[in-house]
Formats: C-alpha cells, structure tokens, sequence
C-alpha cells in the first residue's frame, strides 16, 4: 500500500479543484468539494490515508478556495472574514493511525476474538395481551456472546388504534417491561429494548442482567399469560432437508476491488434513491485514488464490470476510463434482471419469520452469525451478529456502510438472488448487531436459501433449510 | 544547498514593503533579504515582555510573530497564491472583523444547545467537561492559526510569495524527514509544486494544466520536461526539485522571455543568470535575466526580462 502516494493524489485532486475554482468559467468538468469527499472516503475506508490528514487536505483547500471569495461580487456569492475563520474543522488533532482495511490486523488484536458465544434457533410465539393491545412475540433466536445476552424477535401487535392499524407505529406500545423472564436456576430477568435495540427496530431484546452463560432453558411470560419455555441446550430441530452445508472458496480481491464490489452492490441496492449527481465522475475519480494508493491494479477487471453496472442503471458521467465488460457476477446479473422486469412479480409471501442460528466460516477475521429472516409489511430482512476485525466506524464513499464490510447475497430456491444492505447496526465492544434489508424482497416461502458472504480474502457459500413460521 | 552555489534562495527578490495600522498610526513592515523587519518598533522581544505582562502586543509585532510560527508551515503553500495573478486581497478591516469573531467564540460548538438533565451523572459530566476543554483548545488553537494566516494573507502578494518561499526553503532539502506528525512532507510540496507548475506551463504553452504532471526531482542537475501526446493525450511532464518554487517560482523568474526558467545560476538582483528552456525536450540554454518594473506597476511582483 502506498500511503505517500494517496496522500499525494488527494493533494492534486485539491490542487486540480482549487484550480477550477480559480476560472469558474471553464467547460470541461472539474473536481469540487465533492469529488474530493469521495476520493478522501475511498482512501480512508482502505486504510490508505489516515483521516486527519484527509481532512486537513480538505479544509484547506475549502479555506484557499473561500479565501478568494472575499469581497466578491455579487454578495450572495462572497464570505466574510468572520465566516472564513469557520470554515472546515480546526484540525490539530494528533494524527491517527490509518484505518485498518478489512481483513487487515493490528497488533494487540482484541483477547475476545476467537470467543465466538452461544447462538441457539428458537422459533416459539409468545401469545401476549396488555390491555387493549395484543400480539405475539416471536422468539427467532437466542444469541449469548461477551457483551451480553438477547433474543432477536419479530413483533406482531394489534391494537384498536386506527392509526397503528395504518402505519404500523406499534413499537412503542410493546409492553416490554411486563414480560418477565426466569432460568433454569430460579434468576430472573428484564427484557430491554435498549441500548440493544431502539424503538424503530425492536428485533433485539437484551436480558438484563445477563445470565449465566450454563443456563438451559429460559421461561418467558407474557403479563398475566403462563410462561413459554425456551431450551437453549438443543434448540429448534434443523427441518427437513437436514443441516446447514458451507463451502469457502479463495478470493483474494485487493482493498481496492473490495471497495468496489461494495460500491457496486450499494448502487444495485439503491437505485432508485441515489443521487446521481454524486454518481457523476465519483467512481473515476474514487478508481484513480485506488490505484494511485496501490491498492487497485490498473488491470483490475472490477472497474470494468463497474462501467457496465453503471450503463445497465442508465448511470452517465461516473468517470469510469475502463470500457464496459460482460463479465458480470451472477448475483449482479440477477439483480439487474429484476429491474429490468416490466411488471412487478407478485408476491406470495405472508408476514413470518425463520429461526436462524447459523455461524458462517471467518472472512476477514469477521465472523457473521446468521440470527433470524423475517418478512413483514412488504420487506424482507436478515439479522446477523457480527464479531471480530470489525472497521472502526467512518464515511464510505457514496454512502456506503463500512459497518458491515462483507459482500451478502441469498439465493432463493427460484434461483434468484437478493442482496443483503445494512439498514441498521448496533454496536456493542467487538460486535455489532446488523439488520440486513433484502433487495428485492423475498416473494416466495423459500425451504431453502444459499447465502454467499464475500469478502477480500476468500467467500463463503452455505446453503441453510428454512422453517417459515407465520403471523396470526 | 540552500546557500550554495549562488546565494540563499531570496538572493534575486527585492525588499517588499507595506503599511499596517498599528496602534493610532500605520507602520512600516517591510520584507529584505529573507527577514521581516518592523521600522518602528525597535525592539520587538522587550515588547513582548511587556505584553506578557499585561500590556497590549502591538499590531506589527504580532505579525512579526505570525510570520515566524508559519515560516516552515506548509499550509501556507496550500492556501497562498498561485502565481502573481492570483491575488488574494484581504484587509485589515477582514482581519480586525475576523479577530472580534475569535474573540467572540461564535455560536455552536458542543457546549451550545445540549440537552441539560436534572442530576447528571458526575462521571460522564467529567467526561463531557474533558471534551468541552479539549475541544475548546482545538478550536481556540486553530482560530489563532487562521488568523495568523488571514493577517499574513493582509500584508499582500508580495509578502505572500516570500512567505511561501521561505516555507519551501525550510524544507526543500529535507524532503526525507517526516513533519511534526511524523508524516512525509514530499505530498505537500509535490501539490504545491504542481499546482504552480501547471499554472506556469500554461502561459508557456497555452496547455491545459490539467495536462501537466509534475513530479519532484531529487537528482543532480534541473530534471527534465518533454511533451507527449496529441489532443486529450496531450502531456507535458514536468520534473524539478523543490527548490525550483522558492529560487524560480517564487523569485519571480518562472517565465522569462518566453522560456521556462528551470534554475538559477547565478542569483542576484536586478541581474541574475539562470537556466532556461525554450520548449520541452530542448536543451537548456544559459540566459542572462534582467529585472525591470512590472508592466502592472505592482511593486511587489518582480518582472524579469532577458
């Protein structure tokens, strides 16, 4: 890795920026505070440039460009002296190590890691009534690990409240706090839908305090409603079909690849959201960082296959120098066929859920446990538990999660695929609990699914059988 | 090498001068061979006692000490001009409005606008109040940097080059030794380098300066320069030391009759011998160089013709 010569690249591209600045009037494209975000995300995210640095590049070009703006006409246009003292951030913090990539370790590494926890499949529904609120709670798995113990769970409420029949905003009528929860000992617990959790993602539920980790089963008791008893020592029996079955495979992507695998599947999972301004002359430029940092190879076939998922969006101006390829991934292929389907496919999925306890071979020294599948209101998602040389949390480029740095697609029984996005995390010491929104949507009871997690160093391919529980 | 074979750096750039309001009046400040001296105030260090005392620092004596915290500060390459041409007109009235805001401490930051609870907890108070003070001293450091540099910027574009120049000069011949960070130095000043070059080979060539790359060169002699290319494929590739921006660029003497001045034989002023080339790929011929008023008027800019 070349870390002078990132540094070196985001220099020039603040140089080139400043420049254009310089002669507003010019035709051709040139940089902006923009594209210099997405050089600065892409260089950090890899570990090729330490943040401070990065931002210290960039506030000063902010204060060289709007030092030449004073006095300028028209006013609208010009800053005052006062507002030019604010710009950008006081850097003068020590500098930083650079990010480690992922993958990437550091000495000293964590005594945790290793200690991976107790993840059980659960799949039982607790029956509860708190006034004029019922529902069930569906226990999908029960995961124990270093920062404590919890259930992952869907909720189904009803309530005579027209406006949570419309919107679904039940959360915060759950009555969490008149569960009560025993163990095998006779200790009892409270379930908590925090820090674990939040009202707008209450699929985590801590136990508080937590229990032993040699506890055998759990009794939960919904208010007034006897207990459902949760064995924690054998768990759901796997269905028909019989166990998981995981398969890992060589890789060897470069940081730069890897970061541009996860670029290209944010866009396969965003589209219809993305803004294209930050689209246009981003991946060319974010390509030129990589490679100026030693991290992409100039004969890297990823920046081809980029172009070609940029063609296929009707994406122009990404700056890609690389000519499109038809070398496409599968699962890229799939997702691409899903949106250039004209009608939407119908759905025959009902609101449920899968109990999940399955742990995926370490990628990265990134373990990912896979803690439940849930489909409700339309949307499908995974909940997963992720250990290990998790990335400190920081910027990607173009607004992608660098909280779970791992490439995660299901395959449906149909044969079509499903791209995992974060759209939750949760961080607890080493682990960070995940939701994973599927896109597009399950739209069939799968029995069974192959999950395939990518990362730098190798993927890893497991096909899991499913047992579908539904919502009353 | 900074001294050597022709003088320092600043041996073909000419005493610079401006007023500044200073107390009730405006003083001298003038720039002259490598050094700000400030004609009025005969002894700057007994001043500072005396400030440091109580007293109040005067103006010219600030900038004095501004001029020092920043002279190996590669910042200034970052934010300064460009070439002659890029002129950065700050006024003593943006500085005084500047140093009043400072002063004020201006909204936000994190103390401003959080939410109090009724008994917080000591602990995480302590922790806040240890960020507060943290915070506070970035924030306070890094305002006297912006308005050292906004008072630096003040004193004009001929204070501005000479300023850069001396920065490159403090580090042109350590380019292997790290910054106080322990950082490498060699990005900063191949930026500036480029961003200088760039603008100089357009005027030479009327090429676009998105086409030239620059690198820096560490061997004996200047470097080089060719042109490649047709079109968009057009490059003109660049290589000259570090010490080009402050004995070349910064001296004025970049483009000299139409040639691109890549070193400086013999420096001096208003004569100076230096090394020049015609176009790219071209051997450098020996020109000698003579200064002569800027055709702007502008007293600060040296104008050379061969």
């Amino acid at each position: 890795m070349d870390r002078e010569g990132a540094e070196t690249y985001l220099r020039l591209l603040a140089e080139a920026a400043m420049r254009g600045s310089l002669t507003p009037a010019t035709a051709r494209p040139v940089p902006n505070a923009s594209t210099i975000m997405a050089a600065w995300h892409a260089l950090t995210a890899v570990g090729a440039l330490d943040p401070v640095t990065a931002e210290e590049i960039l506030t000063d070009f902010r204060l060289a460009v709007t030092v030449r703006q004073l006095h300028r006409e028209p006013a609208g246009q010009g800053v005052t002296a006062a507002e030019w003292l604010t710009q950008g951030r006081g850097v003068l913090r020590p500098r930083q190590a650079p990010a480690r990539s992922p993958g990437e370790g550091w000495p000293g590494e964590d005594a945790d890691h290793g200690r991976a926890g107790r993840f059980v499949p659960v799949g039982l529904t607790v029956p509860f009534r708190a006034g004029t609120v019922s529902g069930e709670l569906c226990l999908m798995s029960f995961a124990q690990t270093g920062s404590g113990a919890r259930f992952i769970a869907a909720w189904q409420v009803h309530s005579p409240s027209l406006e949570v029949q419309l919107s679904h905003h039940y959360p915060g009528l759950i009555p969490i706090d008149e569960f009560t929860v025993t163990d095998d000992r006779g200790a009892r617990y409270q379930l908590d839908l925090t820090p674990g959790s939040d009202l707008a993602w209450p699929n985590m539920i801590r136990l508080s305090p937590a229990p032993p980790e040699t506890i055998r089963w759990l009794d939960v008791a919904p208010p007034y409603r006897q207990a459902v008893r949760v064995d924690l020592c054998s768990g759901e029996p796997a269905p028909a079909g019989g166990e998981a079955r995981v398969s890992v495979s060589d890789t060897k992507l470069s940081p730069g690849e890897h970061l541009l695998v996860m670029l290209a599947e944010r866009l396969l999972t965003g589209t219809p959201e993305f803004p294209r301004q930050v689209v246009s002359g981003g991946f060319g430029v974010i390509i030129a960082a990589l490679e100026a940092a030693g991290v992409l190879s100039p004969l890297s076939p990823v920046p081809a296959r980029l172009a070609t998922l940029c063609a296929s969006l009707d994406l122009t101006g990404h700056g890609i120098a690389a000519p499109p390829t038809l070398d496409l991934p599968e699962p890229w292929l799939s997702l691409l066929a899903h949106y250039q389907r004209r009608k939407p496919e119908p759905t025959q999925m009902r609101e449920g859920y899968v109990a999940l306890a399955a742990s995926l071979p370490e990628l990265d020294g990134i373990r990912v446990n896979l803690l439940g599948l849930q489909h409700t209101q339309g949307g499908s998602v995974l909940h997963v538990l992720v250990q290990g040389r998790i990335p400190e949390p920081r910027p990607g480029p173009l607004d992608i999660d660098l909280n779970f740095p791992l490439s995660l697609w299901l395959r449906d029984s149909g044969g079509r695929w499903h791209a995992a996005r974060p759209d939750r995390c949760h961080e607890a010491g080493r682990e960070r609990a995940i939701r994973l929104r599927l896109v597009p949507p399950l739209t069939r009871p799968a029995d069974s699914v192959e999950v395939l997690a990518g990362g730098r160093s190798a993927e890893v391919r497991a096909t899991l059988p499913l047992r579908w529980r539904y919502l009353s | 090498m900074s001294d050597a074979p022709n003088g320092p750096w600043f041996t073909s750039l000419p005493p610079c001068e401006t007023l500044v309001p200073c107390g009730q009046g405006r003083h001298s400040v003038r720039w002259e061979a490598g050094e700000l001296r400030l004609a009025s105030h005969a002894d700057p260090g007994a001043e500072l006692v005396l400030a440091a005392l109580g007293g109040d620092t005067a103006r010219c004596v600030e900038i004095a000490e501004a001029w020092q915290r920043h002279t190996a500060d590669l910042t200034v390459l970052g934010i300064g001009p460009r070439g002659p041409a890029d002129e950065i007109a700050v006024s003593w009235d943006d500085v005084d409005a500047a140093g009043q805001a400072a002063r004020g401490g201006g909204a936000g930051g994190p103390w401003h606008g959080a939410p109090r609870l009724a008994s917080p907890p000591r602990a995480a108070m302590a922790r806040a109040a240890v960020r507060h003070t943290h915070h506070q001293r970035e924030a306070g450091e890094a305002s006297r940097r912006r308005l050292d540099m906004l008072s630096l910027l003040a004193l004009g574009t001929g204070f501005q080059i000479r300023l850069a120049g001396q920065v490159v000069a403090a580090h042109a011949d350590r380019l292997d030794e790290p910054d106080e960070h322990g950082s490498s130095i060699r990005p900063a000043l191949k930026a500036a380098l480029a961003g200088r070059v760039a603008l100089v080979a357009e005027q030479w060539l009327g090429i676009d300066p998105d086409q030239v790359e620059v690198s820096l060169y560490r061997g004996a002699g200047w470097g080089s320069a060719e042109l490649t290319g047709r079109g968009e494929q057009r490059r003109l590739r660049v290589s000259l030391p570090a010490w080009w921006l402050a004995r070349v660029w910064a001296s004025g003497l970049a483009l000299t009759g139409r040639h691109l001045v890549v070193a400086v034989e013999r420096a001096g002023w208003p004569d100076a011998q230096v090394l020049a080339l015609r176009a790219p790929g071209a051997e450098p011929v020996s020109l000698s160089a003579h200064a002569v008023t800027h055709p702007s008027g502008a007293a600060h800019a040296p104008h050379w013709e061969i």
